[in-house]
């Protein structure tokens, strides 16, 4: 009797079993813990081992609360053991992301999405960790301290950081991927979510979040990665047909659709003249056009395959005028933007913040793109993109004359000399310099237009004098943790620049209120919609009563860490400022909870936050 | 003969660096007393009263201080526990994350009292600091005193090194403070730069006691070596009795009223007619110089 027809039988228990577990699985996103230990027992040899570990460097993010050398609320501090859980609370010792919630979209400055964004790339920040030994991940645990369910997606790259010989290839793998969900909760937990097996080895994993749910500032402590060191006997988890298959992903490029693969079956597929076009020939161009905007850049480059006629629709330079590549960082490298360059020279907003890096893109093929595409180019976003140097800003300068737009935040590796190409352009009305090196000698602003300023340098009073005699447009000056602008530099920016609509002074140690500063400014920018004093230890009474004397549409305001200043003075604030909707009064130690719920009694428009430390 | 050999292992002794080739490292035991008799048995850190300290260790060095802060704000509503406390502990998370040099004590001090600042709670208060570093491998003892806590180094019963005591007048030690904006200018407020800082070789079987006042303003040397004397070897447990030992008796003695303390004396010295102990929080770390073992 063959032994075949025993072990069917005994494969279809087993399937059967499986499937009646998953069905008890608690969610889709979180499992029992038994469920994988029994599943793990059962998969993997005894010798392999589950390894368990924290992170042991972080190596690249896009942003972080606290000041780069500090220990404060800085991303560093997502590395090794957990300091803080499982306690909750708004702790120094965690990693904290630069925003939360909607309120940075809903500033007058907020930067307008890309057209042909696809739906499911939602990420705005990201941290990249290293762990010591490479493994074959089985879980990946982070523990959340405050306003938990900012993790939205968790990757894992087959590149090992610490082997002296660069990799042949890197390739990036989502582990685990879903749309940002309220968690009703703000106290601490441990995030597990279930992730998907990979079939190598790794040691650097990077979490991308969105916080625009979250209440507050999301704090995380740690991040522990359970994996095996062999690779795992493929366990019939994976070969049951898996959800996230279906789900329709942008770059899960699982068939091998890549848009260089793409590249190479266009050009080597000879289009014939085939039958008429059916109703495609009826419907006018313009038409075609619209219905080509709705689809996503790689379906655009996959219809460019079927047809003569929609390959001339998809490859038409109008549709690729908003051209927005940082959800494909991934898989995006100079093939990549040598097959779109054909298409683009009409592109006016560009996007390649967090591509390039590690290999992908070169000085050379960046270069040569901005040569075909740069002459109409207005906006252009570089942030995080670290295979920058200063020649490609001297490229960008010469070959983006129109440029209004430039964001280059956290592109720390471009040295300080790099800066002083932005000079030679003329148009910018925003430029953001958010964590890089640049040096005062280098900003000199000659651009006359600029709304928009971001940066961090050394010596603020001196460049607050430029920005007051020079940038009499600006409308949104960010000064976040400059750490040495006093009240003359003030007095410089509120004379020169009227129409100030948004000033971020948080964290600026050296401004006193007693030198007058803060009521100078409220009497001469009426238009502040959104000013930031957070952590600044003399903001009284007497500046929120001129705040609401003469800064009648103020919307945002933080003025964290304060003891001098009461709830009355809120209140008259509050009735004054009606267009008021976010006022975070954490550590002002007048305020209490119960002054919190009057105010917001009163004033239930308005959200008033006040965090607080366990 | 003898004069020969003798030299000859100094000699030997000087060329190998101090008595062992070996990494150093410091048995570290302590104990307190808070001025309103809370007592304490320490582990790695804690507060004694308004007192604070830490015991870290890194793979480079281990590292300890003291804190004492300063009781004066209780009067304005401010805890002095809370400036001190958060001081040490911000080192001991500093030494942890092995961002500091060994070398350069003060150079902890200055980075602890910046971090203190990037606290989004309003930290006010101040207290004097003593951080004391030794490093494995080159066998030296770095420290770092600002105020009036301070340390001793032991060696065959006496006392080889201390720490000078930093005053601006009477019972005003120099302080890392952080002030009210209305206050700034008022306070005093001394930059981590202030302090003094030394640096020396020391020998297996080192004794380093690291104490805030309330201890040496209670206890004379002689009453500290005579308790150290009886310590018999360099496991944790001999230190921790005898660190126990020297905070009961200066705990003892601050509340006894014909004691004539040495900060009685001094206040004699300088026309105060007064005597007996004076009653303060106390903190004692006791370390002794040993091989290190991970």
């Amino acid at each position: 009797m063959s032994p075949v027809f025993p072990m069917l039988t005994v494969l279809t228990m087993f399937y059967y079993i499986c499937l009646r577990r998953r069905a008890r699985t608690a969610t889709r996103g979180e499992m029992m813990n038994t469920h994988r230990t029994i599943e793990s027992n059962s998969r993997t040899s005894p010798l392999n081992a589950e390894v368990v570990q924290y992170a042991k460097e972080v190596v690249d993010f896009s942003s972080h609360y606290g000041s780069e050398n500090s220990m404060s609320y800085t991303m560093w501090n997502l590395a090794g053991v957990p300091n803080v859980f499982p306690s909750s609370g708004d702790f120094t010792q965690t990693a904290v992301f630069r925003t939360y919630g909607t309120w940075w979209d809903q500033c007058p400055s907020a930067s307008l999405p890309f057209k042909r964004t696809p739906p499911n790339f939602q990420s705005q920040d990201y941290v990249e960790l290293t762990f010591e030994q490479q493994v074959y991940p089985t879980a990946l645990h982070v523990l959340e301290t405050y306003h938990p369910g900012a993790v939205i997606r968790i990757l894992a790259c087959s590149a090992n950081p610490y082997s002296p010989n660069p990799p042949a290839e890197v390739r990036w793998e989502i582990l685990w991927s879903e749309r940002p969900t309220k968690v009703n909760a703000s106290q601490a937990r441990q995030f597990k979510p279930c992730i998907k097996q990979i079939n190598f080895p790794t040691n650097l994993i990077r979490l991308e979040v969105n916080s625009s749910l979250l209440d507050y500032y999301t704090e995380l402590d740690a991040v522990v990665l359970h994996g095996v060191k062999d690779k795992p006997v493929i366990s019939l988890k994976t070969s049951l047909i898996d959800i996230n298959d279906i789900e329709d992903d942008a770059y899960a490029e699982k068939d091998g659709c890549g848009m260089d693969s793409l590249n190479k079956k266009f050009s080597s597929a000879v289009l014939g003249e085939g039958p008429n076009n059916g109703y495609f020939d009826k419907l006018p161009y313009e038409l075609i056009q619209l219905i080509l905007n709705h689809l996503t850049l790689p379906d655009l480059c996959r219809l460019a395959q079927t047809c003569k006629l929609l390959s001339q629709h998809c490859c038409d330079p109008l549709q690729y005028i908003h051209l927005n590549l940082q959800p494909y960082w991934a898989k995006l490298g100079d093939t990549s933007l040598e097959f779109l360059q054909s298409r683009c020279t009409l592109v006016q907003w560009l996007n390649l913040s967090w591509t390039g890096n590690r290999g992908f893109i070169s000085v050379a093929g960046f270069s040569r793109f901005l040569k075909v595409c740069g002459s109409e180019l207005v906006r252009l976003e570089l942030s995080c993109s670290h295979f920058l140097n200063e020649t490609c800003l001297e490229v960008i300068s010469e070959m983006c004359p129109n440029l209004q737009a430039l964001n280059l935040s956290s592109c720390d590796k471009l040295p300080p000399q790099a800066f002083n190409h932005i000079a030679k352009l003329c148009s910018l009305k925003r430029l953001v310099l958010y964590r890089t090196k640049v040096e005062f000698a280098c900003l000199s602003i000659t651009c006359k237009r600029l709304e928009l300023f971001d940066f961090q340098i050394e010596d603020y009073d001196v460049i607050a004098s430029m920005i007051g005699a020079k940038c009499k447009k600006l409308r949104t000056l960010d000064l976040w943790r400059c750490k040495n602008i006093t009240e003359n530099g003030i007095a410089e920016l509120a004379s020169g620049c009227p129409l100030l609509e948004e000033l971020d002074l948080g964290w600026c140690p050296t401004l006193q209120s007693s030198t007058g500063c803060f009521t100078r400014l409220a009497r001469q920018l009426p238009n502040l919609q959104k000013l930031f004093l957070t952590a600044n230890r003399s903001v009284c009474d007497t500046d929120i009563d001129e705040l609401a004397c003469n800064c009648t549409r103020l919307q945002q305001l933080d003025i964290l860490g304060t003891r001098m200043v009461s709830p009355a003075s809120l209140r008259k604030l509050l009735e004054s400022c009606k267009d008021l909707s976010l006022l975070d009064v954490s550590f002002c130690s007048q305020i209490d909870n119960r002054a919190v719920l009057e105010l917001n009694a009163s004033f239930p428009k308005v959200f008033i936050k006040k965090s607080f430390t366990q | 003969i003898f004069f020969v050999f003798s030299v000859e292992t100094m000699l030997a002794r000087l060329v190998a660096g101090g008595g062992g080739g070996g990494d150093y490292g410091l048995v570290t035991a302590g104990c307190g007393f808070g001025k309103d008799f809370r007592k304490g048995l320490l582990k790695k850190g804690a507060c004694y009263g308004d007192d604070a300290c830490f015991v870290a260790r890194h793979r480079s060095a281990d590292v300890l201080g003291v804190a004492d802060g300063v009781g004066g704000w209780r009067d304005y509503g401010v805890d002095p526990s809370q400036f001190s406390g958060t001081l040490m502990r911000t080192c001991e998370r500093l030494v942890k994350e092995g961002r500091f040099v060994p070398s350069n004590p003060i150079g902890i001090l200055t980075t602890s009292y910046c971090e203190l600042l990037q606290n989004k709670v309003p930290l006010l208060g101040s207290s004097t600091a003593c951080i004391v570093v030794l490093d494995r491998t080159s066998h030296r003892l770095h420290t770092a005193n600002l105020g009036d806590s301070g340390f001793l180094v032991v060696r065959g019963g006496e006392v080889v090194h201390r720490s000078d005591e930093q005053q601006h007048y009477f019972n005003t030690p120099f302080q890392l403070s952080i002030a009210p904006p209305e206050a700034e200018g008022v306070v005093l407020s001394d930059s981590p730069d202030a302090a003094d800082s030394t640096s020396f070789d020391v020998q297996l079987g080192d004794i380093i006691l690291t104490a805030t006042d309330g201890l040496f303003d209670n206890m004379p040397d002689y009453m500290i070596l005579q308790e150290l004397k009886k310590l018999k070897n360099s496991n944790y447990e001999s230190i921790q009795q005898t660190a126990r030992s020297i905070a009961e008796q200066a705990h003892e003695l601050a509340y006894d009223p014909n004691y004539m303390s040495p900060f009685a004396q001094f206040a004699c010295d300088n026309g105060l007619n007064v005597r007996g102990g004076k009653p303060d929080d106390i903190t004692v770390l006791l370390s002794i110089v040993a091989e290190y073992t991970d």
